[in-house]
């Protein structure tokens, strides 16, 4: 098929006229550029870890206020119903 | 595009692992349209092209050093074009799955300048209705590759390429309508 033969060659050509001059050197400099640097693909879930981990931060940060808190308060419950039995103690 | 000898191909690998940037952009010029073609192909868009060739060759530059066979550099290469591509065309598909297009998203023209023959806009037609694998397989005996250096590309059995490629080019033949007979 001669004139496939030629559409193939038209669209190599058409494909290589995409390749702006100096492409070599863009992509060795952003291959070094880039050397170190977390793939594309990798961003959103990074940004999803960091989102999750926040997350756990202030779940645990919440409990661990919300139980020093009712420790305090069962403490002082302790407390008074311990001097409640004192006094009775000493009354009898 | 790149037509020396394997045992120069090989040495230039060689150098390009050690660091020699002069090597690596040897290469890269050395393959650059090649690759361009055979992204061209299997996308079927001319937009795309020098944007995926680069993501080509900068896994290329950086992973080259990790090639255990230089003999077997151009494989490599294009099986990394192929996976980039590839790769390409699952976003473009998740996207148009979670992005809600309108009708006339649907099919983006090509850039003005993009497509400038009735042949290849022939042949764009036809490519469209061909599985993105089996463009692969064709842009591939496009390039002169063998079946055995396909089937080391695309990492199957040399009787598979056989068979895929009959089936690809019959369906090429089936939608690719010369102009003149239209």
């Amino acid at each position: 098929m001669k004139t496939e033969s030629l559409a193939w060659a038209r669209l190599q050509q058409q494909a290589a006229a995409q390749l702006h001059p100096g492409f070599a050197d863009r992509v060795i400099r952003a291959a070094r550029a880039g050397a170190g640097v977390a793939p594309q693909f990798l961003r959103p879930f990074a940004v999803c870890a960091a989102m999750a981990t926040l997350g756990l931060l202030a779940v645990s940060f919440y409990r661990v206020r919300a139980s020093t808190e009712e420790n305090a308060r069962n403490l002082a419950g302790w407390q008074e119903i311990a001097a409640q039995a004192d006094e009775l103690d000493q009354t009898l | 595009m790149d037509q020396s000898p394997p045992t120069a191909l090989g040495e230039r690998v060689r150098r390009a692992q050690r660091g020699d940037d002069d090597a690596l952009r040897e290469l890269i010029v050395g393959y650059q349209h090649r690759v361009a073609g055979f992204v061209f192909a299997m996308t079927n868009r001319s937009d795309v092209v020098e944007d995926l060739c680069q993501q080509v060759f900068i896994k290329m530059v950086r992973a080259i050093e990790r090639l255990q066979a230089p003999e077997q550099f151009e494989s490599w290469l294009f099986r990394l074009a192929r996976n980039t591509c590839i790769d390409h065309l699952r976003r473009m598909k998740l996207r148009r799955i979670f992005t809600p297009f309108a009708p006339e998203h649907e099919n983006v023209p090509e850039p003005d300048g993009a497509v400038d023959s009735e042949e290849l806009d022939a042949l764009r037609h036809a490519l469209a209705q061909v599985r993105p694998q089996d463009r692969a397989l064709l842009a591939l005996v496009q390039e002169g590759r063998s079946h055995a250096e396909i089937a080391v590309t695309l990492g199957t059995s040399v009787a598979a390429v056989k068979a895929r490629l009959h089936r690809a080019r019959e369906q090429l033949r089936q939608h690719y309508q010369p102009p003149h007979e239209n």
